[in-house]
């Protein structure tokens, strides 16, 4: 093995323990000032740590991430001093408040479009400022609340210096440790999915909701754990702990450090704690440093210092390997072809603003039967999928699935019961492999899986080889490995099927899923597509063009102007006058 | 203060806030993405026309404000177009979330530039136009109120005819609503979008200098300005021009009303709970979204 080799194969570890031991040596010469420093950086690694849930799993701009750090200290600190409350007790009851406080705000305003989520944020974090200053009773107004006890668990008071630190650090390492667990679940593999490709996050069958909550509500503990760890620290809180500016500095510290990495968060935190005591003689301008960090690093390095390490890493020692994945071969033929409609839909129609995009369609597939779809574009193909698929609401009709109507359920829940669909373009993580992103569809993720060490995570396992034996079927087996990032568009578009065919759905939606292939191409995707119908599937496939269509299809449906023109097999479409004057724009066939 | 007297000074304030709303609708526009620097151009307006007063021989003219204001426009502008060249076009292929952190990146150096050059104290703008104020049928009206309203409605005028009326401004609205098309057509979008910037921060820093000798300047104003013309965009209907100006009255005149009837940040607070409540019940504006529904 090649020295390249070898350190490739160690992988991260010894940078850990590196740093560790940088630490280490650090405190044998650091003295109380340097410690409380220290530990100062641990409560905002905390924060960062915990912003990156919403922030940068799940892609959120949440401005909130300083008001929950800030109502962990204001809480900690008001139960220690008005209730006499202990360290032991204090912290998870502050916790716990941030956490209340996320799940009520969340559950409204976490379904607001992005522009509108970052100023909801804002504003209840405004509010909570405003609390701060104005409730003086309570907490002192202006002046903050002074003398707040430090550490005490159980009536051991805990020193300051390297005892209160430790214990700092201890939570950071917790914390780092959920978070290491989020990244390597499959619960975090499908937050990237949604993050990068909401529709198709939904159509793999993720609640895009609950995720979105889940990931704000981690936030919402990790800051106010990061703010009750802080107060003590520093023994007095005042309304700057609740003020924008430990917003902005939380921003900074996740955007520079790396928005993604746990590395990046400590590092971030530990940067930007430190910088203004390096630069001493520019103190005041350090902020705007801050300013001028964050715009370098957004613009240059969007994943941010850990990122760039890590791009650096994968150039010189190569995609790490990929874990060594059994494979599951999917289970043999459930459904026989037969006369019972799998998927129907019944006089389905939707306009948008005036404009009818599908006018009463009325069609269906069975189990193991390939239906066409064609028609000139604009003709409503697409939007015929996006009505069975949930993505839109269809203004009347009723869509049956499975034996039950699905026209009121989400996109997600209809992908669970069986309803799997593909895009036009291919829509995958950029930052998962190709295995990744199609085990994201195998299992059913819940958030408690968080709490389960990678090593012992079974259900990714299970996953993993059920994706592995999905890309296998979809011709895609030699893309296991590579990024999203580096595939080519219709590299990317095989891997689609196989997430598409990897939650054994019923029925399988594909669009346009031969756009841009050689003929030798066309010819091995109508041999998977056989395949896929041969183990009882019905598929629904999308194309405006006939030559790739006719041959595959066992029926044909052909659109124009939102309507069903003709409805039969290949060869009486090809025959049909009204589909051939769709096609050639009105001129009248000989 | 009678209210009368609150209407006057509300629609005073809400013509400037209206100048700050109309940049951030033409920047969302023009690119999609929210300037979260708007609030501290507006600051850095105030300071500006602060700078440009100590250069100039303003003593003895009766309008210092007024002369300042091409000056502190084209300030603005010139800030606005570097914003669009530094913090927009390396960023135009990301998604908006990105430009939302570069322009929050801009403010933090505006506000804590401002903070190293000026420090911290309040200051205050020269009146736009010198004199006592007036006496009309009892109610006291600032010289300062008359001219911010009369500043405000000259120049949104002027903004009005730019874009309904001239080739630029059909221009800057194909390059707004599809870049990609209007650029096959040979429109220049990206001295386009440079121009909304710079239009959208001239209009934030006259905004600091008319509102800037009535309630001071301090380089942490900014986020309050930022938010108001962010609410007034939200509840006027995100990317409406209309909406922009009618939001601003509405913020001003709560704020104004509010303050009155209690305090000044228990009116903040309000105005924060009205904006939650509107998001939550009304997410298209109070008016409908012109923008139209986002997947």
């Amino acid at each position: 093995m090649s020295a390249r080799g070898a350190l490739a194969a160690l992988g991260a570890a010894p940078l850990w323990l590196l740093a560790a031991a940088g630490v280490a040596a650090y405190g044998t010469v650091a003295g109380n000032y340097e410690l409380r420093l220290l530990a100062i950086g641990g409560c905002y690694a905390l924060a960062v740590l915990g912003y990156q849930f919403i922030f940068g799993r799940v892609g959120a701009l949440s401005l909130a991430q300083g008001a929950f750090f800030g109502l962990g200290a204001y809480a900690s600190a008001l139960m220690a001093l008005k209730l006499g409350w202990d360290f032991a007790r204090s912290f998870p009851a502050a916790i716990a408040l941030s956490v209340i406080l996320a799940a009520v705000v969340g559950g409204t305003v976490l379904r607001l479009a992005s522009h509108y989520f970052a100023l909801a944020t804002l504003a209840v974090a405004e509010l909570l400022h405003i609390l701060a200053v104005d409730w003086v009773s309570l907490t002192g107004g202006g002046n903050g609340l002074p003398s707040v006890p430090g550490f005490v668990v159980a009536h051991w008071i805990v020193p300051g210096g390297w005892p209160a630190t430790l214990l700092v650090w201890g939570c950071v390492a917790l914390g780092a440790l959920i978070a290491t667990n989020f990244s390597a679940s499959l619960y975090g593999d499908g937050a990237r999915l949604l993050r990068a490709e909401p529709l198709a996050a939904a159509a793999a069958g993720i609640d895009a909701d609950a995720r979105r909550m889940a990931g704000f509500v981690l936030s919402a503990a990790f800051g106010a754990a990061g703010g009750a760890l802080y107060v003590h620290t520093l023994g007095v809180v005042s309304p700057e702990a609740l003020q924008f500016d430990v917003m902005v500095l939380i921003l900074c510290m996740a955007v520079i450090g790396g928005r993604n990495s746990v590395a990046g968060a400590i590092l971030g935190a530990l940067l930007l704690v430190h910088l203004p005591e390096w630069f001493r003689a520019f103190e005041g301008w350090a902020l705007f440093a801050y300013g001028a960090g964050l715009l370098l690093v957004v613009i240059a390095a969007p994943e941010g210092i850990a990122g760039a390490v890590a791009a650096l890493w994968r150039r010189w020692f190569g995609p790490p390997p990929l874990p060594a994945v059994p494979k599951t071969a999917p289970t043999a033929a459930s459904g026989r072809p037969d006369d019972r409609a799998i998927l129907a839909a019944r006089a389905l129609g939707i306009a948008f603003g005036g404009n009818e995009a599908l006018a009463g369609a009325t069609f269906f597939v069975r189990p193991g039967e390939i239906l066409g779809v064609i028609g000139p574009n604009g003709s409503g193909k697409t939007t015929v999928l996006n009505l069975l698929s949930g993505f839109y609401r269809p203004d009347r009709g009723r869509i049956l699935f499975d034996g039950r109507d699905v026209t009121a359920l989400p996109a997600w829940r209809r992908a669970q019961l069986g309803l799997a669909r593909s895009f036009q373009h291919g829509a995958l993580a950029a930052d998962l492999t190709a295995l990744d992103n199609v085990a994201v569809a195998a299992g059913r993720a819940r958030i408690a899986d968080v709490l389960r060490m990678p090593g012992r995570d079974r259900k990714r396992r299970r996953a993993r080889a059920r994706a592995s034996a999905a890309l296998d079927a979809a011709g895609a087996a030699d893309l296991a490995g590579k990024r999203g990032a580096d595939l080519t568009a219709s590299e990317r578009r095989r891997v689609e099927m196989a997430r598409a065919l990897v939650a054994e759905p019923k029925v399988i939606l594909l669009d346009e899923p031969a756009a841009g292939l050689s003929d030798a191409e066309k010819g091995s995707l109508r041999t998977v597509l056989r395949g896929i119908a041969a183990r009882g599937i019905g598929v629904v496939v999308v194309d405006h063009g006939m030559p790739f269509l006719l041959p595959l299809a066992h029926r044909v449906i052909c659109l124009d102007a939102g309507r069903i023109i003709a409805a039969g097999s290949p060869s009486e479409i090809a025959a049909e006058p009204e589909v051939r004057r769709a096609y050639l724009g009105g001129v009248p066939v000989a | 203060m009678s209210w009368a007297q609150i209407a006057i000074d509300g629609i005073a304030l809400g013509a400037a806030y209206a100048l700050v709303a109309l940049g951030f609708v033409l920047i969302l526009n023009a690119t999609g993405a929210v300037n979260f620097a708007q609030g501290d151009l507006v600051m850095a307006g105030g300071f500006a026309a602060i700078v440009l007063a100590g250069l100039l021989p303003l003593e003895g003219i009766a309008v210092p404000g007024l002369a300042l204001a091409p000056l502190v426009a084209v300030a603005g502008g010139g800030a606005g177009w570097l914003i669009a060249e530094i913090a927009y076009r390396p960023l135009r292929h990301r998604p908006p979330v990105a430009v939302f952190i570069s322009t929050i990146a801009v403010g933090i150096m505006l506000q804590h530039g401002a903070n190293g050059w000026f420090g911290a104290a309040e200051r205050r703008t020269p009146p736009l136009i010198a004199g006592d104020a007036l006496d009309l049928a009892g109610l006291t009206v600032t010289r300062q109120s008359l001219a911010i309203v009369a500043t405000a409605a000259a120049v949104i005028l002027l903004l009005h005819v730019l874009l309904e009326r001239t080739q630029l401004g059909r221009r800057l609205r194909a390059a707004a609503e599809d870049a990609e098309m209007a650029r096959a057509l040979g429109i220049p979008v990206r001295r386009l979008t440079a121009l909304a910037f710079a239009l959208g921060a001239g209009l934030a820093a006259l905004a600091g200098l008319l509102l800037a000798n009535v309630y001071f300047v301090t380089p942490t104003a900014g986020l309050a300005f930022m938010l108001k013309a962010y609410i007034a965009v939200t509840i006027g209907g995100w990317g409406s021009l209309r909406g922009a100006v009618a939001g601003a009255f509405l913020v001003a005149l709560f704020e104004m009303i509010a303050g009155r009837l209690f305090s000044a940040s228990l009116a903040d607070a309000l105005l924060y709970a009205a904006l939650l409540a509107v998001l939550l019940l009304r997410p298209q504006g109070l008016f409908g979204e012109a923008a139209g529904r986002r997947a």
